[in-house]
């Protein structure tokens, strides 16, 4: 795209994205990390995921001045406009993102010991990786705008939901195999949920990603699986 | 704001005016080429561009303004509720009560208060004093102006502030009761809360009129229109709804100039 009139509006724009995919991240790594923690019932590790949350914390603040200030002082138009409200929407989303990694990171200090068996764990790493999958993508796409790739995730979405929902069977089944395994397990569904919904806040980057670059809102264009009843429509779509 | 004015008058817009495939040159050079637009019943069209990009000259067209230059001619057809007022036989006279403008400069006669109004009704009827009166009120109220030189009447237009001198001229285009008004950079010589007070009363007037704006200010663009054209060196690049104007533009020399990349 053609440069501003005004170059320090280039540069301020740079900066903003600049802080997106640093807090991305940062994101990411907490994500790891969390999953990390819970599967090796590692309690240092889930306090610095617990600490690094406010790290991003700060960063959301700041993007959130950062672009409050631009819209004051450049009154943006068409694309600029849509890209700064954009990386306050992701900012946000990146921000939960955090707090959710942050949360796995409670939960594996309120487990508290490292557990028997490894098999449980299983498939909560694998969503965790397919989330934390996801989320590198649509930074990845973020990064070099590419549109694509962001609605590669978007399509996807449906993936992490699917592993979710016979994660959630499989861990009722090992709860009813042995009530030893109930409070463990429950702690795992929580952590499983909290991953599905970190997969939610990257499709709705994708979503945002859309908007940004193109100007209309991606649920306009999203293609209805065809006789599928309006309320499903509703319930099925958890983001927000 | 565009739903609002249909629902407002209870129909879809309809067109008060059709610009088509409109040419004019100044003498041999080509300032317009070939637009076509239309400007819909009680809704603001704004039109932005770089200076020299034509969107004045359109706007002097739609009154035949330039009918008082020697070299200056049109081609094409504008029709003001389905009636060509490019055809040469139009009462040039009957147009301008009918399409008033509005300048940049605020131009009020170096007459009083009420007379700068009262001129320009006598030029078109012959009233008696108690009813002139009432039409120069309703005026001044129609402008916002009415409670800040009620007292006054008989001063000098000139001796008020440069906000007010304006909606003094928007009171004299409104008192000959037109049915478009043209404003030409109506803002650019005013403060910012003069021109806000002149952009309400806009939004007021649309109620009443059909509304042409042109201005180099794309924030005021956005506030008080809800049609908006971009133009350059001549040409209607795009014209549409206000609101996709400023959000998302089709056309990218559009976006270019809106987001300030223009070269």
């Amino acid at each position: 795209m053609t440069d501003h009139t005004v170059k320090a509006y280039d540069v301020e724009l740079q900066d903003l994205a600049r802080r997106i995919s640093e807090m991305g991240g940062i994101a990411e790594s907490m994500l790891a990390s969390s999953v990390k923690a819970l599967v090796r019932g590692d309690n240092m590790l889930a306090d610095d995921v617990i600490r690094t949350d406010s790290q991003l914390d700060v960063m959301e603040r700041e993007v959130n001045e950062k672009a409050i200030l631009m819209i004051a002082r450049r009154q943006p138009m068409a694309v600029d406009l849509r890209v700064i409200a954009s990386t306050i929407k992701m900012a946000a989303d990146i921000e939960r993102i955090g707090d959710l990694a942050k949360n796995i990171g409670k939960r594996v200090k309120a487990i508290g010991m490292p557990f028997h068996q490894q098999s449980l764990v299983n498939g909560v790493t694998h969503l965790g990786n397919m989330a934390q999958e996801r989320l590198r993508m649509v930074l990845d796409a973020y990064a070099s705008r590419n549109l694509d790739a962001a609605l590669e995730v978007w399509r996807h979405d449906d993936d992490i939901d699917a592993l979710h929902n016979s994660l959630f069977r499989e861990l009722l089944t090992y709860m009813m195999e042995d009530p030893r395994n109930i409070t463990f397990c429950t702690h795992l569904l929580f952590c499983a949920k909290n991953i599905e919904r970190m997969g939610d806040h990257c499709t709705n980057i994708a979503e945002t990603m859309h908007y940004m670059v193109t100007g209309s809102a991606l649920t306009d264009v999203r293609p209805r699986a065809g006789a599928v009843p309006e309320a499903d429509a509703v319930s099925g779509s958890e983001h927000d | 704001m565009t739903q609002g004015a249909a629902m407002a008058t209870g129909q879809t817009p309809k067109a008060k005016i059709e610009v088509k495939n409109l040419n004019f040159y100044y003498g041999e050079s080509k300032a317009l080429k070939g637009n076509s637009l239309e400007l819909l019943e009680h809704q603001v069209t704004a039109f932005i561009g770089p200076s020299g990009c034509g969107k004045s000259t359109l706007l002097r067209v739609l009154n035949r303004m330039y009918d008082l230059y020697p070299g200056q001619r049109a081609e094409g057809e504008v029709l003001l509720d389905g009636k060509n007022i490019l055809d040469p036989a139009v009462d040039l006279n009957l147009l301008r009560s009918r399409v008033g403008m509005v300048f940049q400069k605020p131009t009020p006669f170096p007459m009083t208060i009420y007379d700068n109004i009262a001129f320009g009704i006598r030029l078109y009827e012959n009233l008696p004093k108690s009813e002139m009166d009432g039409r120069v009120e309703t005026a001044l109220k129609g402008a916002a102006l009415w409670n800040e030189v009620k007292d006054k009447l008989n001063a000098s237009g000139q001796s008020l502030s440069g906000g007010q001198q304006q909606r003094l001229c928007i009171a004299r285009t409104v008192a000959i009761k037109p049915d478009v008004i043209l404003f030409d950079e109506p803002c650019s010589a005013l403060d910012p809360i003069s021109t806000s007070k002149i952009e309400e009363l806009i939004d007021e007037l649309r109620a009443n009129y059909t509304i042409a704006i042109v201005t180099h200010n794309m924030q005021q663009a956005a506030r008080v229109s809800q049609k908006t054209a971009f133009m350059y060196l001549g040409e209607l690049v795009e014209f549409g709804d206000t609101d996709e104007i400023f959000t998302a533009p089709r056309e990218k020399r559009t976006q270019d100039y809106i987001t300030g990349r223009f070269g």
